[in-house]
This record gives C-alpha cells, sequence and structure tokens, in this order.
C-alpha cells in the first residue's frame, strides 16, 4: 500500500469515528467523493473497530497466561459441556444439581445443592456397570464409610451413600480447589508445595491404613488441592468396585480386572499401579506407597517414573525399568528426595517403606530441613551489612535462580504426561457412549497383550532369556564398566579412577544375571577420551557404564550413564554425591545404585555381595586401588609389578584382615613369575593366595592363584582341578577362571573339555582368554582352525606367537617366522617369544639366526631371569637332544612355569618318542 | 521450586540483551516463563464458576517483578520501556509457538480459538498471528506498531507510550484504535 493511500485511509477512519455512527454514511459518502474502493477500506476498518472490543486491551502477557491456564482446563470444561447427564435444576434424592464439575474414571461429579441442609455438596453418580453386584457394592459402602469416619482433614468426607432408583450415587463435602492433576498441569510446582502436597496425601494414608482401609488407585486425579492450600484424599474404597476379580485365584482373570475396559482409561490406572497390582497379587497398603511414590516423582519431575506408548508398555516399564534419577529432570533436587523417592518405589514391596508413616515422617522432615534452610540463608542475607556486601550476595543468588529456573525449563521441555486430563476424559465419554459390546472386544484385547506382555517380561526377570534378537529394547544382559573418568587435572587422581572402577566391577560381578567385563578386559580404557560405544563394541557387550568423577569442594561427585551399546542412547543415568575422604560410601552408593539400574530384584546373597566391604580402613582400600592401578597397567614392566606388591603390603599392614589385597598380591606374585624364578615368586603367591581364603573362602581370584599354584609350581593336578571348578563356581562370570581352567585341561589333554572352557572364556570378553583358545587349539592339534580364529582376532604377542608355532607345524616357515617376530616385537623382548623365534629360525633351517637367538638368550639370563624352558626349546629346534634334555632337566629343577606346555606345545614333538621325554612328563604329572 | 529473581537481575539481562548479548534473552525467557505459570496458575485456582477475579493487579504483580523500570542504567525510561516492550513480544511469541508446537501442529490450537471465541463473546488475540501481523503494519506504519508493541506487548499505559515515542498522548490514542482496527480486521480476514 502506498503511504499516501494509507494516511488518506487513516484520516477519513478518525474523522469519521469523530462522527456518530448515524452520520457516518453520509461523511464517507463525501469524503470518498465517489472512490468505492477507498470507502471499503475505510468502512473495513471502521467495522473492526466496532467489532474489536477488548481484542489486545489487555496486555500480551495476561493473554499468554490465559491461554496456558485454558489448556490445563480445556479438558474440564469440554467435558462438562458435552457429556452433562444431569442437567442444572434436576433433582436426585434431596439434591439439586447446580452444575457438573467433571467426569473422572469412576463417574460424573456435580455440584448440588443439599436442600434439607442448604449446604453445597458434590455429588458422584456411581457408573451403573460398577454396581450390579450388590455384595461389591455393600462392601465399597463399608469402606467408604469407614475411611469417611476418620475424619481425618485430608479425607474428604461423605454424607451420604445412597441408590435412587437403579444409580448409585455418593454425596460428599464440596472441595473448591482443583484436582492435583490440573493443578501440575497449570504450573510447575515449587519443592516445599510438593514435599507439603505428599506429606498431606501420606498422613490421609496412615490414617486409612492404621483403619485397614487401603486406596489402591492413588493418582493425581483422585488428589484434590483446595484453594487454601489443603488436600483431600478422594474416592477411598472406590477400588473396591473395580477390582472384579482382583482375588481371584488365577492372575489372568486379576489382571483383566484391571486393565479392562478402554485403554484410554487404562492407561491413567496402570501408571500408578504398583508391580504387585501389575501383576495381578493380592494388594497391600504398601500398594498405596507405590503409587504415592509415582504422584511424588511426577510432581518433581513433570513426568512420570514409569511411561510407555501403551498400557503393556507402561506395566513392563513398572515391572522392569528403573525409573530415572529425579536429577535428570531438576537440577535442584535434594539427595534425600531422591533417596524417599527411590525407597518408595522399590519394586520388591518389601524393600519399600513399609508403613506410609514412615514415609510421611521422611516427607515431613524433609520439609522442615528445608525450611530451616531457607530461614538460615534468608537471615544470613539480611545479615550481610554494607552495600557491596549486599549487592554480591544478591547477584549470587540471582545467578544461582536463573540457574535453577533454566535447568528446570530445559527438564520442562518435551514433558508429556501419559495421559493428558483431556485424552482421559475424552475417551472416558467414548467408552460410555460405545457401550458394552466394545467394552468387551477391547477387554479381550487388552488381556491377551497383557498376558503376552506379561510372559515375556516375567522370562527376562527371573532368568537370562534365551537368545533375543538384538532390538533396541534387548534387555542388558552384559555390562563393561569404563575407568572412572576424573574431571579434576589432578594426574594423582588416576590411580582412583581405575581403581574405583576395579572396586566396582568386583561387587558388581556378585549378580548372577549381568555378565560383568572384568578389569582385565577394560582396563586398556583408562585414557579419558573413550568413546564408550566403541568400547563397547569392542567388548562385545550390551551396555557401557560411563562415569565421572568430581571434587567439588570437599565432596566428590559422581556422575553415572549406562549407554546401549546398539544406539548409543543413555539407558539410565545417575548421581551420588559424597564426602571426599569417604570413597567407601562413594562406591556403596554407586554400587547399588548400578546393580538397580541392571536388576530391578537381586538376591538376597547377591545384595550381601554388591555391599560388602573388603575392609573397613580407608587408607587400605586406598593403598589396594593403588596397587591395582599399577598392576593393571605394568604389561610386561616387573618394575610396575614390584612397586603393585609394594601398595598391597602396604594394605595389608593397615588392614591384616584384608582378603582381596592378599588375593591381589598372588595375582601380582603369579605374574611375576614369568619374570623371576618360581621358587621365588610361587610360594609368595601360594602363601598370599591361602592368607585371602583364610579369611575369605569366597574369593573366586583366590581359588584360581591356588589352582594355578597347585598346578604349574606343585603339580597337584587333582587339587588344582577343585580350586579351579570352586573358582568358577564363585563366580561362573569370571572369564578368567574359565581360561585358568581351561588352561589347565588343554595342559591335562582334555582338549574337547578345554575348548568349551575357552569358549565360554571369549565370551565373557577377556582378550587373554581370547589366546587361551588359541592354546587350546594347538594342544588339540587344529593348527588351520587355530590360524582361522587368530585372524579374528585382535592382535597381540601370544595370538602371534601361537599363529606362528601353528604355521612352524604346517611347514609354512615363512608365515610362521613374520609371526614370531611381530610376537617378539610386541612382547618387547619377552624371552619366551625370542625363543619360539629361535626355534622356528632353526626348523626352517636357518641356523645361524637360530645360534644368534640362542646366545642372545643366554647372555641375557646373566641380566635377568631367564626360563631355563626357553633356552631348551631353541635347542629342541636346532635338534640338539641331549642340551635340550638338560636344560629342561633344569627348569624341572627350579619348576619352571613354562612346563606346563610341555604336552601341547608342538615344538617338544621330536622329543616325545625319547623315553626322558615320557620320564619327565612322568614326573611332573602329566598324561603321556 | 524457584524464588523469582530480583529484578535487578532481569534488567542487567535486558541491558545485556539490548547491547547484542544474545545470550541474555536465554537466560530471561525461562525467567517470563515462570512468571506466566504462576499468573496462569491463578486463573486455574481462583476462576471457577462464579468467581471473577481481578487480575490486572496479578499482572502488574508480574511485571514489576520482572523489570525494575526506575534502574539507573537506562539512559531514559523511554530506551527502557522500547527495550523491554520488544523483548517482551519476542519472548511471549516463542512461548506461544513452542506451546502450537508441543500441541503438535497447528490444527489443534485453531480448534482450540474457535472455542474459547464461543465462549467468550469477546476476541483473544493469538499471539503469533498477531505478531505476523504488526510485522505487516510496521511495514506500512511503523509508529503504529511501535506503539502496539509498547502497550500490548510491553503493557504501558496510553502517558507511558507517549512518553517513550515522544508523541503526545492522543496521538498514541489515535494510533492505538486505528492499529486495532486494522491488526483485528487482518486476523479476521485469517480465520
Amino acid at each position: 500500500m502506498k503511504p499516501e493511500r494509507w494516511q488518506q485511509i487513516e484520516a477519513l477512519f478518525q474523522r469519521a469515528l469523530e462522527h456518530d455512527s448515524a452520520e457516518r454514511s453520509g461523511f464517507l459518502d463525501q469524503a470518498c467523493a465517489g472512490d468505492q474502493s477507498l470507502r471499503r477500506e475505510v468502512e473495513v476498518l471502521i467495522a473492526a473497530h466496532e467489532k474489536a472490543g477488548s481484542f489486545i486491551e489487555s496486555p500480551a502477557f495476561e493473554v499468554e497466561a490465559r491461554d496456558l491456564a485454558d489448556e490445563a482446563r480445556q479438558a474440564t470444561d469440554d467435558s462438562v459441556k458435552r457429556a452433562a447427564a444431569l442437567i442444572a435444576g434436576q433433582s436426585i434424592s434431596h439434591y439439586r444439581i447446580i452444575e457438573q464439575l467433571g467426569e473422572g474414571g469412576m463417574g460424573e461429579v456435580y455440584l448440588a445443592q443439599d436442600t434439607r441442609l442448604g449446604r453445597q455438596i458434590a455429588l458422584k453418580l456411581l457408573p451403573a456397570q460398577f454396581t450390579r453386584d450388590a455384595e461389591r457394592v455393600r462392601r465399597f459402602e463399608q469402606e467408604a464409610r469407614a475411611a469417611s469416619a476418620l475424619n481425618h482433614p485430608n479425607i474428604v468426607t461423605i454424607h451420604e451413600i445412597a441408590q435412587v432408583d437403579s444409580s448409585h450415587f455418593i454425596a460428599t463435602e464440596f472441595i473448591e480447589g482443583v484436582t492435583l492433576r490440573q493443578h501440575m498441569t497449570a504450573a510447575r510446582m515449587k519443592l516445599g508445595e510438593v514435599l507439603d502436597i505428599a506429606a498431606q496425601v501420606a498422613s490421609a494414608l496412615a490414617a486409612a491404613h492404621a483403619a485397614g482401609i487401603v486406596h489402591r488407585d492413588i493418582k493425581p486425579e483422585n488428589i484434590m488441592v483446595r484453594t487454601d492450600g489443603y488436600v483431600k484424599v478422594l474416592d477411598f474404597g472406590l477400588a473396591k468396585l473395580t477390582e472384579r476379580q482382583a482375588f481371584a485365584v488365577d492372575t489372568e482373570a486379576a489382571t483383566r480386572a484391571l486393565v479392562q475396559t478402554h485403554p484410554g482409561m487404562v492407561i491413567g490406572t496402570v501408571t500408578y499401579m504398583s508391580p504387585e497390582q501389575a501383576r495381578g497379587r493380592a494388594v497391600d497398603a504398601r500398594t498405596d506407597i507405590w503409587s504415592l511414590g509415582v504422584v511424588l516423582y511426577e510432581m518433581v519431575a513433570g513426568r512420570v517414573p514409569f511411561a510407555g506408548e501403551t498400557p503393556s508398555d507402561v506395566i513392563v516399564s513398572t515391572l522392569e525399568r528403573e525409573s530415572p534419577p529425579l536429577a535428570c529432570y531438576s537440577a535442584e533436587v535434594p539427595a534425600e528426595l531422591e533417596r524417599i523417592v527411590d525407597k518408595a518405589l522399590r519394586k520388591n514391596r518389601e524393600e519399600r517403606y513399609q508403613t506410609v508413616k514412615d514415609l510421611y515422617l521422611d516427607l515431613r522432615n524433609l520439609k522442615q530441613e528445608l525450611e530451616v534452610e531457607a530461614r538460615l540463608e534468608r537471615s544470613l542475607q539480611s545479615h550481610a551489612s554494607g552495600r557491596e556486601a549486599a549487592t554480591d550476595s544478591g547477584g549470587q543468588a540471582a545467578a544461582a535462580a536463573i540457574g535453577r529456573e533454566s535447568a528446570a525449563r530445559t527438564a520442562d521441555v518435551g514433558v508429556a504426561h501419559p495421559t493428558s486430563s483431556a485424552e482421559y476424559l475424552v475417551s472416558e465419554i467414548k467408552r460410555h457412549k460405545r457401550g458394552v459390546v466394545v467394552g468387551l472386544v477391547t477387554t479381550v484385547l487388552a488381556l491377551v497383550t497383557v498376558v503376552v506382555v506379561l510372559s515375556i517380561a516375567s522370562h527376562s526377570w527371573i532368568s537370562r532369556p534365551p537368545k533375543q534378537p538384538e532390538t533396541s529394547a534387548a534387555p542388558v544382559r552384559s555390562i563393561a564398566v569404563l575407568p572412572f573418568k576424573s574431571l579434576s587435572s589432578d594426574a594423582s587422581d588416576d590411580y582412583l579412577g581405575l581403581g574405583m572402577a576395579d572396586t566396582l566391577i568386583t561387587r558388581l560381578s556378585s549378580m548372577n544375571q549381568i555378565v560383568v567385563r572384568q578389569t582385565s578386559a577394560v582396563r586398556k580404557f583408562i585414557s579419558p577420551d573413550q568413546d564408550p560405544v566403541a568400547a563397547g563394541r569392542e567388548l562385545k557387550v550390551d551396555a557401557v557404564l560411563e562415569t565421572s568423577m568430581q571434587r567439588v569442594g570437599d565432596r566428590i561427585r559422581v556422575n553415572l550413564r549406562l549407554v546401549r551399546v546398539s544406539d548409543g542412547s543413555s539407558l539410565w543415568t545417575g548421581k551420588v554425591e559424597e564426602q571426599v575422604n569417604d570413597t567407601f560410601a562413594v562406591q556403596d552408593r554407586v554400587a547399588e545404585q548400578v546393580a538397580r539400574a541392571l536388576v530391578p530384584q537381586l538376591t538376597g546373597n547377591e545384595k550381601n555381595l554388591l555391599a560388602k566391604h573388603y575392609t573397613q580402613n580407608p587408607e587400605a582400600h586406598d593403598l589396594y586401588m593403588r596397587g591395582r592401578y599399577q598392576w593393571y597397567t605394568s604389561a610386561t614392566d616387573p618394575a610396575k609389578k614390584e612397586r603393585a606388591i609394594k601398595f598391597f603390603n602396604q594394605a595389608i599392614e593397615k588392614d591384616p584382615d584384608f582378603a582381596l589385597a592378599y588375593s591381589a598380591l598372588a595375582d601380582t606374585y603369579m605374574d611375576l613369575a614369568s619374570d623371576a624364578p618360581p621358587t621365588e615368586t610361587m610360594p609368595k603367591a601360594k602363601e598370599a593366595a591361602l592368607k585371602a581364603l583364610r579369611i575369605d573362602d569366597t574369593l573366586s581370584d583366590s581359588h584360581r592363584s591356588l589352582g594355578i599354584v597347585k598346578a604349574y609350581y606343585e603339580w597337584d593336578w587333582a587339587g588344582a582341578e577343585q580350586e579351579f571348578k570352586r573358582a568358577i563356581d564363585l563366580n561362573p562370570n569370571s572369564p578368567e577362571a574359565h581360561s585358568a581352567y581351561g588352561r589347565y585341561l588343554t595342559v591335562t589333554g582334555r582338549n574337547v573339555e578345554a575348548l568349551a572352557e575357552m569358549k565360554r572364556s571369549q565370551e565373557l570378553g577377556d582378550p587373554p582368554s581370547a589366546t587361551g583358545l588359541l592354546f587350546a587349539l594347538a594342544g588339540a592339534h587344529q593348527y588351520d582352525r587355530l590360524i582361522e580364529e587368530g585372524r579374528k582376532m585382535e592382535p597381540n604377542a601370544y595370538l602371534h606367537s601361537w599363529m606362528g608355532v601353528a604355521y612352524s607345524e604346517k611347514g609354512m616357515h615363512a608365515e610362521a617366522i613374520a609371526e614370531l617376530q611381530k610376537a617378539a616385537s610386541l612382547s618387547r623382548g619377552a624371552t619366551l617369544m625370542k625363543a619360539q623365534l629361535g626355534h622356528a629360525y632353526a626348523v626352517a633351517g636357518r641356523r645361524a639366526e637360530a645360534e644368534n637367538s640362542l646366545s642372545e638368550l643366554k647372555a641375557l639370563a646373566g641380566q635377568r631371569y631367564v626360563s631355563p624352558y626357553d633356552i631348551a626349546l631353541i635347542y629342541v629346534g636346532l635338534g640338539d637332544k641331549e642340551q635340550a634334555f638338560a636344560w629342561l632337566e633344569k627348569a624341572y629343577q627350579e619348576r619352571a612355569r613354562r612346563l606346563w606346555a610341555l604336552k601341547v606345545n608342538p615344538s617338544w614333538d621330536s622329543l616325545r618318542s625319547d623315553s626322558r621325554f615320557a620320564d619327565l612328563l612322568r614326573r611332573i604329572g602329566l598324561p603321556q | 521450586m524457584t524464588p523469582v529473581a530480583p529484578t535487578h537481575e532481569v534488567t542487567q539481562l535486558l541491558i545485556d540483551w539490548s547491547n547484542g548479548n544474545k545470550a541474555a534473552l536465554d537466560k530471561l525467557m525461562p525467567l517470563v516463563d515462570a512468571e506466566l505459570h504462576r499468573l496462569a496458575h491463578h486463573y486455574m485456582r481462583r476462576e471457577n464458576p462464579g468467581h471473577t477475579l481481578q487480575t490486572t493487579a496479578l499482572v502488574n504483580e508480574a511485571y514489576l517483578r520482572l523489570v525494575d523500570q526506575t534502574h539507573a542504567h537506562w539512559k531514559n525510561r523511554a530506551h527502557f520501556f522500547a527495550i523491554a516492550a520488544q523483548l517482551m513480544r519476542r519472548i511471549l511469541v516463542d512461548h506461544a509457538r513452542s506451546r502450537q508446537y508441543a500441541k503438535r501442529g497447528g490444527g489443534a490450537r485453531k480448534m482450540l480459538l474457535e472455542e474459547t471465541m464461543m465462549v467468550s463473546p469477546e476476541r483473544r488475540a493469538d499471539l503469533i498471528e498477531l505478531d505476523e501481523a504488526l510485522n505487516q503494519l510496521a511495514a506500512i506504519d511503523p509508529r503504529k506498531a511501535e506503539v502496539v508493541e509498547l502497550r500490548f506487548f510491553g503493557g504501558l499505559s496510553v502517558e507511558e507510550t507517549a512518553e517513550a515515542l515522544a508523541i503526545s498522548a492522543v496521538t498514541v490514542m489515535r494510533d492505538w484504535r486505528m492499529a486495532k482496527a486494522w491488526l483485528y480486521n487482518e486476523l479476521s480476514n485469517e480465520t
């Protein structure tokens, strides 16, 4: 539009309005002078002006706030207008209907005038389908009256339960307020208010429970928030009418009763249903505690803890999943509130709050604490005198407030209530209109779904299901705990990251349902920039626990995140915060949270093991973690192993009963046995393992260590096998236990069993054990398969060494030598690899290089321990039987550990026909 | 769960925003959001059938919480008013937009509006449509758009608007009624 035209229009518009409406037409006729389009434009604006009324007269801020309020109220308003069955002015008994207030799961509610007593009451009409069974109605009445008779301020008072013609109705006090559902939808609630409301509901329930009444249907729709802040719990006893077959013998029928009718209604109900209700079991007071826990959670988080698209999904979630910590949704959730909600939402009701009174007390105490804190803060602020100080603290408080607000706002984004009151009510109305036939069909459908879902669900929590397809919803059956990342720059904390992970792994390993990758497998992911998904793929686990630690003042904060490996999604997050010097408390809470996130129901024994402290002495534990760090990062560095031994011994000094430290000591000594004479290390390993077992006979690792000592040092093969078996019994998920036993079986020639154990060990994901499989294949003389398997594995020195042996046996010398060169270089000079290479040179006819290797080893023996077995290996390659036997005899005298391979390693084949070889095997106790 | 930030903090954020600090907007939005919810909550709680509530006081209270108009940082009140109104417009329109988005598309919202209109004879503005229409108006007659921005989005009185724009109150009134009629017509034509 041209500016001149606009000005022209405006001038006419303004002037026309100065005229009375009667004169306007005449004025415009004259002013527009035949310009009809101009006139039309002005007339349109004048018409708009007349109609506009209060349009944009209220500020936008108010408009937006009203829209928000409308949204929350819309459903109620609409349904009231559409579904009123009783109309204003109509009377039922001596109640005159004023208007409909709403419609809940259990019938229409009206505001009515009690014409006898001249007061306003709420009148609820009960749907006929729930009142056909007279016995049920009687029980409902009995319970409802009993609850009302308690005269509790938070329980709605019932004036009358009566029947007029075929309709049953309840007349109760009229509560001026909104349901908790509407209240939550309208505005984000303050923590104080949340606690206040929850405490009032708990108080009502405590009184009811004391009178033997269980509500069974606690949900935001049944909780009224009065304008003055009072909370009233509605509908006590009403569940008695709906739980038609709740106490029937078969659970299917019970489930049907609970999940019947229209899906829209079901969602509203199952969301707050306790696990025992969802399973159709008989319920007690603790079911109300659960439901209140869900309501409490929803008030804080703005979403329900167990959500799903369909009722069946919600049930599965209720039965199987752990709720995300509240901290995920709201930044300022006190740890105590998190604990309270956790305790109310324990799936096993034995672990839940046992009485609602206890829950009530915890809520009240927390509320009081927060109030005291707030008062304290306020008085501190008002004491801060001086303008600068005042400005400063104000600024900080504001910054904090904004921080909280932003966090809360973020949390709000995407909040989806499981069913808005709108959806709920609409579906309710539909249900009423469609009638019985549709109801029946949906009942059957719901029944089918629920039974199927329940049977799937029950499998996955009772036992590990057989090979399920990898879908995104597949349960987590194996996890890897990555070394904790330290967010502080303090490098001295490095040991802590691995040490904490190690301790957590030890604890989690007690859970039978979940395979936990051992520290030996995850230690390589120690650098802080690990991609959890890549790590998880490599470790072949379903999920990875990623953890970061941060020191905040004198507190340590641990953030936990369980990442699904298949899609990188977060399955669960958790947070633990404790005093920095209380690593025990940190570890306890981390272990507990993670365990609960993974396995909803733990056995008593598992729980004990999860909570087990191997020492009460924090210093001892710290030294232990430092030692484990040295050991796990030692690779082929004997100096680190020595340092580890020093730490373990210091730990034992602090706590002579620290079984784990002895166990670790045994492991380390045994590891050193390749770099030191076995006579020096193995007795110490044995002593440490025995001490560990004397303190705690249930340590799988120590039994394994003892088995190794018995087998390869004492050549007590029968004794060793017992230890290995016990180690596996104690920790069936330990790849180390399986591979140690597999090695034993290989060495003793039981190849079939050996392969099975090695396979199991490989499934459990320990990379060193993977070469154990090759060892077993070499023992079984399956060279082609050995090479094939070896190609699939991640290369390491042992792998190349066994590949070299296999190629060598196949006469493929060039390949053999190439593999063994790699092995020697990867092992950074381990004498066994050098010896095996020397052997291969010799067999390939490259004698000079073989001699070279031999003299190199002999020279090395002057500087450090070289196993006589290694030297014998080159001699046998060179065809020098005499020297080979001489060195083997030496190895026998010092009980060289590698003699275990005598029967398995094909490199010795040329000696096997010699009686001296048979004699040697006999003396060692190996079968011939 | 959140105490309201002191007004001088909000004012500082306004200054930051007017100086081009985009992050200030992100901090302001939650504050406005909280106030909106607070007010909506009042409506919810008190406006039961039969109750009418004087809401002007509430709105004013909310504004006072959000903006400290006397703050010394401002070159002059007019400058402050202009910035505050501009910002409120942006935040409120975003707010309405995200609400609409949350309802999965505009269809649902349209229906809701029609029903609202059936109930109340007065037409309540759709902030998103209004924002667009206001942009069109600004292209034709920038001052009228400013008047609307200051009064409707900024919540200013006629006198304050006059002061902010350095025009007379009578002019504000004249601009206002023209703009209001034009906007009303625009919005009626659209729906």
